[in-house]
């Protein structure tokens, strides 16, 4: 029994922590609460539904697609868009509002209204510590705990990675230093818009694909990332891990909508008590 | 062209509907007295510089406050839709205090989690308030014996409370207590070395707010005889935003003409739902970036050009 809450919560929560540290990323570098996040991730979705489900292509390769898609889409969004808004923190979260609305219009007029289903591609459980796990969630684990590290790698060891953290850190210096600002917010987007892409693909086959999918993860990113601190990418692997498993333990014993009234008194409590979340580095 | 000019274009545009007589006519307008006194009380809220995701909350609390109030309570109707409006604004001065410390960003993030939990609420505790199956057999309106039955009367009983609100709305943005919150907003420090309580002025902007937005959803409630938690979900936050944006909330002449344009919309084009997402979306994304002051910076550029 606790062994299986706990291979749960931890499937769950990797997602969760992809999820959420692209908004994180997008915060941290832009002040820009990213409420069009959920679309990207049902974008990539989309992709695998339609390359993998209709057009018979290999699953990773469709995944893969729907991250590049993602990633393009996020680059766009944030040169056309986001760019003139930067400094002006509620502009460009009502910006991120219609950057949402219009995702999942269209897609709603592409593909309908209609949640639909991809075929598996993996089938069957196997068994760890008593806990039965099946193989697809095993497959979206592994492919997410690879995502991780090279965002891990990525960040702390190339240089646009670290320029990245530079300006997270201090953007006037940064810019000082010689840092692009502008390569740096494109960059931002892309990751964030990859880390969805690939989310929402790898997910694609678990649940339904429909116009309104990304709503729910985008939900979870966003409790997880103002636990761990806005900003803060530790906070939100810290954070990923602590909602999902405390979500498993309350959808075990209580209900799932129980589990998501707790998560946002959590939120509430957080932010009353300490805006900047557990991880989070204080006001500057 | 003059202020006056444009009131009365509006207040034509008002009376429009006995013109027409049509009962859909008369339902779209009685939306929109609906949602001008909640674009107002967002409007409230953004010009003290916070953005409030709780506005359709506060609505909520309004709308089945009173109802349950008079279906469970046999309360009469204009009782219940005073002590529903109350019920909002107690829960906006009791939450006030340890929200509005918090600016910005967080702040955002603190109502739209405290709206989520309110309708999550709503959705759960379905022996009082019927959950996602909605809650039926609302009783109609009645004031002083009359009873409120046809959707003309709800119509003039919205405009009434809309005249009111914009009235109100009115009178605070040219009192002093504009320019405070005019101050609070642009300087808070600057404001606050001369003596201005900020937190207080900012409980009472939200409690007002919150007091508005629980009669608008009273009224909702009688008027539709339904009520469903997804009618206060983030979606009215949203529209309220679209409102905001697309009028301008610099002024109070925004909010009204905001809503007369965006609440038409989704009956419009009720047999196109998504292209009505779609024409939502470009129009804020449009306003964003070339008209960040909305439609009524146009018409005060014709008013002092006039």
């Amino acid at each position: 029994m606790i062994e299986q809450i706990f291979v749960n919560g931890v499937l769950a929560s990797l997602i969760y922590v992809i999820m959420a540290l692209g908004f994180t990323l997008i915060f941290g570098i832009m002040r820009i609460v990213n409420f069009a996040h959920g679309e990207f991730y049902m974008i990539g979705a989309v992709i695998v539904l339609f390359f993998f489900g209709t057009l018979g292509w290999p699953f990773f390769i469709a995944v893969a697609a729907g991250g590049m898609v993602s990633a393009i889409l996020g680059v766009v969004v944030e040169r056309v868009l986001f760019r003139p808004l930067v400094g002006d923190e509620l502009s460009g979260m009502i910006m991120s509002l219609a950057v949402g609305i219009i995702l999942q219009s269209v897609v709603l007029i592409a593909i309908g209204p209609a949640e639909q289903s991809a075929a598996r591609p993996f089938t069957g459980t196997w068994h760890l510590f008593g806990a039965v796990v099946p193989w697809d969630r095993t497959v979206v684990a592994l492919c997410a705990l690879a995502t991780l590290a090279v965002f891990y790698l990525f960040l702390k060891f190339s240089r646009l990675g670290l320029a990245m953290q530079a300006v997270a850190q201090d953007p006037q210096t940064a810019s000082l230093m010689g840092i692009e600002s502008g390569v740096v917010y494109a960059a931002a987007f892309g990751i964030a818009g990859l880390l969805a892409g690939l989310a929402g693909g790898l997910m694609a086959p678990i649940y339904t694909v429909g116009p309104y999918m990304g709503e729910l993860p985008m939900l979870k990113a966003f409790v997880v990332v103002i636990l761990g601190g806005l900003g803060s990418i530790p906070g939100a692997v810290m954070g990923g891990l602590l909602i999902g498993l405390s979500e498993s333990v309350l959808t075990t014993f209580l209900d799932s909508t129980a589990a998501l009234i707790a998560s946002f008194v959590i939120v509430l409590l957080v932010v009353v008590t300490r805006p900047t979340g557990l991880m989070g580095k204080s006001v500057r | 062209m003059k202020p006056v000019h444009v009131f009365l274009v509006v207040a034509a545009l008002a009376l429009l509907p006995w013109g027409l007589q049509s009962e859909y006519v008369f339902h779209i307008v009685t939306m929109i007295a609906i949602m001008v006194p909640m674009a107002l009380s967002m409007n409230l809220m953004l010009k003290i510089g916070q953005l409030s995701l709780a506005q359709p909350a506060f609505m909520g609390i309004g709308a089945y406050g009173s109802v349950l109030l008079t279906m469970r309570l046999g309360v009469p109707p204009v009782l219940a839709l005073c002590l529903g409006a109350v019920f909002s604004a107690l829960t906006a001065v009791i939450v006030g205090p340890v929200f509005l410390r918090i600016k910005g960003v967080y702040f955002v993030l603190l109502t739209y989690a405290f709206g989520q939990i309110v309708n999550l609420v709503f959705q759960e505790w379905t022996s009082l308030f019927g959950g996602n199956g909605g809650l039926y057999g609302i009783p109609k309106f009645s004031i002083f014996g009359l009873r409120l039955a046809a959707v003309q009367q709800y119509y003039v009983f919205g405009l009434l409370f809309t005249a009111f609100t914009y009235a109100a709305m009115r009178a605070i943005e040219r009192s002093d207590i504009g320019a405070l919150f005019q101050s609070l907003n642009e300087n808070e420090m600057l404001s606050r070395s001369i003596g201005s309580n900020a937190l207080a002025w900012r409980i009472a902007a939200f409690t007002f707010s919150a007091f508005i937005a629980g009669i608008s959803g009273a009224i909702y409630a009688f008027y539709l005889g339904f009520l469903s938690p997804d009618a206060f979900g983030f979606r009215l936050s949203v529209d309220l935003i679209v409102i905001n944006a697309i009028g301008g909330a610099t002024s109070v002449l925004g909010p009204l003409l905001g809503s007369i344009l965006v609440v038409p919309l989704p009956e419009v084009l009720r047999d196109a739902r998504q292209y009505q997402l779609l024409i939502y979306g470009l129009c804020l994304m449009i306003f964003l970036i070339f008209m960040r002051k909305g439609l009524v910076s146009l018409i005060q550029h014709h008013l002092r050009t006039a």
